[in-house]
Parts: C-alpha cells; sequence; structure tokens
C-alpha cells in the first residue's frame, strides 16, 4: 500500500470514529426520551443544531472561549428542556396513542426552529465552525490526528461511558430502565414515573445538546445539519430498537463508519438512501429494532 | 343531507362564477385557484387522514411524482397535457398505492413514521436525478396546456383557474359522496377498531388499499394542474413541508368531515399570498399552527363548533 492509500484510510477510520461517537450521543438521548415517555422528537435536529450556534453566537459577539462558549450552551439545555417539557410535553403523559400526537408537535416545533434560525443566523452566516480547542496533531503509533479531534472523540467517549454507568448503577437509571420495561409495574413498586418522565427529557436534551456541541467543535456546519441530523438519529434509533442505548450505540458506530467511507468515496446523498432504506427495512421486516430483548 | 342538490348547484355556481368574475384581477384569481388545488389535495388527505386513521406524510411526494412524470412527458416526448395528466395520475396513484403497503403491517407512530422515511427519499430522489428533474434547480417556464377547443391555442389564465376550480369542486364532492356511503362507513370502522372491523365482515386489506388508491388520485391529479399553474417546479414544492401543510389544513378545519377541510383550507391557503417574501415567517405561523391544534384542539374548529352546538343535558 502507498502512503497516500494509508492516509485516506486513516482519515476514514478517524473520521467514522468520530463521527459514530457523537452519531450515537444524539441517538442515546433521543432513544432514553422514546423509550421513557414515547415521545419520538422529531425536532432532535434542530436541538442538535441550536447547541453549536448558540456557543458560536457567544465566541464570535461575546468572545468567550470555545470550552466557557460549549458549557453555557450546555447548562442553556436546563432552562430550554425544561420550558418546553411544562408547556408541551407534560400534556400528553397521560394520553394512550401519545407517540403519533408528539411525533405531530415535534414535526411542528421543527418547522419553528427552522424557520426562527433561517430568519437569524441564515442571515448572518451561510458556514459556522468553533475555533478548535487544541492545536497541533499527535501521533497515535503510525496515525496522525488532530489534536483537537482527538480531544472531542475523548470527551464523546466519556460522556458515553458515564451514560452506561448511570443506566445500569444509579437509583435513577434503574428506575428509568424499569419505566422502559414496565411503566405500571414500576409505579406499583415506587417508582415516580412522571419524575421519570421529566429527568429523562431533561437528559435526553443534554445529550443531544453535547452532541451537537462536540460535533460543532471538530467540524464545521451549516443549517442543513438540523434535518440530516434528524434522518440519521431516528434511523439509528429505529434500527437499534426505540429504547434500546446499546442498540443506538452499536448501530450509531456503524452509521458513523458508512458516514465516512461514502464521503470519502462518494455524495453524502448515497449515505442518507442507505439510512432511510435500512430503517424501511427494520420497521417492516422487526419494527421493534435489532437490539431489543 | 336529504336534499343536497341546491347546494351541488350553488357551490358548483360559485367555482365558476369566482374565476369569471376575478378575470380582471390577476393575483386575486392566483389565489383563489391556489387554493381550489388546496382544497383537492386537503380532501384527498383527509380520506385517509381523517376517515380511515392513517396518517400518509408521503402525500407531497405522489405530487412530485406525478407533476414531473406529467412535465417530462410534455415537455420532452411531446405529449399533449391532456394525454399525459391522465396517464401521469395513474402511475402515481398505483406509485402511491405501493407506498402504502407498510400500512398493512405497521401501526399508528410507525407507519407515520415510515411515511416519514418514504416522503425524505422521494424528495431525495428528485434532487438526485437531475438529469430527469434538473435537481435543486427546479423545471420552469412549463407550457400551459392547448386549449381543448381552439385549435393551436392554449388553455392559459381564465381558462386554467376554471378547470381548477372545477376539478376542485369534483374532488370535495366526490369526497363527500365516499365518505357519506357504504364504503366510507367501512373506513371508519377500519379506523376505529380494525380487529372488531374484521370480525364483522369488513375487508380491512381491500379497505386500507383502496383509501390509498383513492387518495393517491387526489394527490396525483393535483400534481400536473399545480405544474400548469404556476409554471415552476422543484423538490421543495413536494418535500414533508408540503405534505405536512396539506395535514394541516386538515387537521386544523377538523379531521373525518367534510366542511372541516374545507374551513381549514379556506383559511390557511391564502395565507402565503399575503407572507410573500417571508415565507419563513410562514413556515414559523405553519408550526405553531401545528403544535396548536395537536395540543389543544384535536377535532378542529369544526369539532369546536359542533361540540359547541350539540345540545348539552341538563
Amino acid at each position: 500500500m502507498d502512503s497516500e492509500t494509508i492516509l485516506v484510510g486513516v482519515s476514514i477510520l478517524t473520521t467514522g470514529l468520530l463521527l459514530g461517537a457523537i452519531f450515537s450521543l444524539a441517538a442515546s438521548g433521543v432513544t432514553i426520551v422514546y423509550g421513557s415517555i414515547w415521545l419520538p422528537n422529531a425536532s432532535n435536529g434542530q436541538f442538535f443544531l441550536i447547541a453549536p450556534l448558540i456557543a458560536w453566537l457567544l465566541v464570535t459577539s461575546f468572545g468567550l472561549s470555545t470550552p466557557a462558549a460549549a458549557g453555557l450552551a450546555l447548562i442553556l439545555a436546563v432552562p430550554f428542556s425544561y420550558f418546553l417539557e411544562a408547556t408541551l410535553i407534560r400534556r400528553f403523559y397521560d394520553v394512550p396513542n401519545r407517540n403519533i400526537a408528539y411525533f405531530m408537535v415535534t414535526l411542528g416545533l421543527t418547522q419553528v426552529f427552522a424557520g426562527l434560525l433561517n430568519i437569524t443566523f441564515g442571515q448572518w452566516s451561510d458556514q459556522f465552525s468553533l475555533p478548535p480547542v487544541l492545536g497541533g496533531i499527535s501521533w497515535i503509533g503510525p496515525f496522525p490526528m488532530q489534536n483537537n479531534r482527538l480531544l472531542v472523540l475523548c470527551l464523546a467517549i466519556t460522556l458515553l461511558v458515564a451514560l452506561f454507568s448511570l443506566m445500569r448503577y444509579h437509583r435513577f437509571g434503574r428506575a428509568l430502565r424499569a419505566v422502559f420495561q414496565n411503566r405500571e409495574a414500576a409505579a406499583l413498586r415506587g417508582v415516580d414515573v412522571r419524575a421519570v418522565y421529566r429527568t429523562s427529557f431533561l437528559l435526553g436534551t443534554l445529550m443531544i445538546f453535547a452532541a451537537g456541541l462536540l460535533y460543532g467543535m471538530a467540524l464545521s456546519f451549516d443549517l442543513t445539519l438540523a434535518w440530516n441530523m434528524a434522518v440519521t438519529v431516528f434511523a439509528i434509533m429505529i434500527v437499534g430498537g426505540p429504547g434500546s442505548v446499546l442498540g443506538a450505540v452499536v448501530v450509531g458506530m456503524m452509521f458513523g463508519f458508512t458516514q465516512a467511507v461514502v464521503s470519502a468515496f462518494a455524495t453524502p446523498t448515497i449515505a442518507s438512501f442507505a439510512y432511510l432504506g435500512a430503517m424501511l427495512g427494520v420497521l417492516l421486516l422487526k419494527p421493534d429494532g435489532l437490539f431489543t430483548r | 343531507m336529504s336534499r343536497p342538490w341546491p347546494l351541488l348547484a350553488g357551490s358548483l355556481a360559485l367555482c365558476i362564477g369566482l374565476p369569471l368574475a376575478l378575470a380582471g384581477a390577476p393575483f386575486a384569481a392566483y389565489i383563489v385557484t391556489g387554493a381550489f388545488l388546496q382544497l383537492l389535495f386537503a380532501a384527498g388527505m383527509n380520506l385517509l387522514s381523517g376517515y380511515t386513521g392513517i396518517t400518509p406524510l408521503s402525500f407531497a411526494g405522489i405530487t412530485g411524482i406525478s407533476a414531473y412524470l406529467c412535465v417530462g412527458l410534455v415537455m420532452r416526448a411531446g405529449w399533449s397535457f391532456w394525454a399525459a395528466w391522465p396517464v401521469a395520475t395513474l402511475v402515481a396513484a398505483f406509485v402511491g398505492v405501493l407506498l402504502g403497503l407498510p400500512a398493512l403491517r405497521l401501526r399508528g407512530f410507525y407507519f407515520v413514521l415510515s411515511s416519514l422515511v418514504v416522503q425524505t427519499v422521494l424528495t431525495l430522489a428528485f434532487t438526485a436525478f437531475a438529469s430527469l428533474t434538473n435537481g435543486d434547480t427546479g423545471i420552469s417556464q412549463i407550457p400551459p396546456p392547448s386549449s381543448p377547443f381552439v385549435a393551436g391555442g392554449t388553455l392559459g389564465g381564465t381558462g386554467l383557474d376554471l378547470l381548477i376550480a372545477l376539478v376542485g369542486w369534483a374532488g370535495v364532492v366526490i369526497s363527500w359522496r365516499l365518505a357519506g356511503s357504504g364504503f366510507g362507513r367501512r373506513l371508519v370502522a377500519v379506523r376505529e377498531d380494525p380487529e372488531l372491523a374484521e370480525t364483522l365482515g369488513v375487508d380491512v386489506v381491500f379497505c386500507k388499499l383502496a383509501a390509498f388508491f383513492i387518495s393517491s388520485l387526489y394527490a396525483a391529479a393535483g400534481g400536473p394542474l399545480m405544474a400548469v399553474f404556476v409554471g415552476f417546479i422543484s423538490p421543495r414544492s413536494f418535500d414533508l413541508l408540503a405534505s405536512l401543510n396539506i395535514w394541516l389544513m386538515v387537521a386544523f378545519g377538523g379531521q373525518g368531515s367534510i366542511a372541516g377541510p374545507l374551513i381549514g383550507t379556506l383559511i390557511l391557503a391564502p395565507l402565503p399570498s399575503f407572507l410573500l417574501g417571508y415565507y419563513q415567517v410562514k413556515d414559523i405561523i405553519y408550526g405553531l399552527l401545528i403544535i396548536t391544534v395537536t395540543v389543544a384542539m384535536p377535532g378542529g374548529i369544526h369539532g369546536w363548533i359542533s361540540n359547541r352546538m350539540r345540545p348539552r343535558l341538563p
């Protein structure tokens, strides 16, 4: 193999890892919310985009450093999620077939956010990027990787590990999994189901915001990112199985590598076709997804 | 309704009179004709979404298939519009039935999601196969149909407005007759409880497929009309937002009634024309309305009014 092939291969590998970790993070957030509240968040792409846009605004207008701006944007997820929960999400907690109503509401939200972002950020710039936190290149064995991307990758993996530990070992994680499996039984065993709903929506929003911020720290982006992410994340959730964090991570990694390989050799549209095809196939053949028990 | 004839004749007279009266006012005529086109779409969407209880977010995609096919047949193959229109409509309606097949297996949210996937794939396809569709740029300068009365003439302006008004009127009337028929009541039975309907002898599979075929006919018949009326089509005209907005007109007015979509369309269809140049504001308003309808008024305006007028027990 000549050096050029190796370089392309390495860049696919690192981009795939990076995208895979970010996809997994966002999809875990969406799948947790669906598993507990039955809320298929169609506007997850807008959430994903709003986070780095806020950080970009803080950096360009107020001169904050990227880590400070990202931290502030992440904190803003708390009032943002609380507001949505109190005004919209809470109303449907007791409706039996609420996932359709939620789907329509979040599709409406998507339209509102898309319009708002178009008349604000869309007027200010075509392309957005956050200044890199770290400069330089590290050599992992014989493979070069930008320090900045390495940092983002480490952060993403740390967050995923933290999420897994939360779900497995913490009281809240156990309550959440109990609600996934059986709402009534969980309530009978003393789980406050509504509190779990509220917290899981907050957790999901935080995960999507974090994923969006990591994406913005590693790559440049524009407003079309929202829709592409929404489609990708939904496809990951459905293929992995709604409510399955493991499924979201495994399929997210697979889709990340697919995206990296496809964008190296062809137009990204083909990747979208592949995701959508996979989603339709799983919907028709095994609607519960590949990783549900 | 026991004696529908006065209402039918009156509405028909209105549909003929309005375009003629507005012949000298192009902007008003444009708004009115656009509303008639939306009326056709809303009536088709209502048959599936309101009466059968299946929300097809791939609706505008079917319209797109028919529009692109018809424009291709006219502009590339040199067909007459009058031959291309029915052919494109039938082909797109059959495609609509194929795309509706997942509804036989998937319930509720899962079908809505699969139809969203189908819609997204169609929009991507309209963009990706640029050799056929001219990609994101779209196809402009679509010629008006030839006149059926004058040799060598074209059907433009008021003539075309009349055609679209009549098609819209026929669409609403047919959907009204269908909804009142035994078939319409079987659709409602399928919506309310498919298992129960099956045990009562309703052929659920046939009903769903027939509803998809008829609804797709509506979506498809409007596509070529929209193309010659606007003179321009692009993937944006047939994307998810277009489907959602048609659903909104039906749900805002009141699903599962004939008056509901009429009310919803008459209120919402003219809105974009008053917000020309501010189409993002339109997106925000429509988005807020979708949320409001879902959260606060599941029966739409029609449901709200008929709730008010229903005599209450003391």
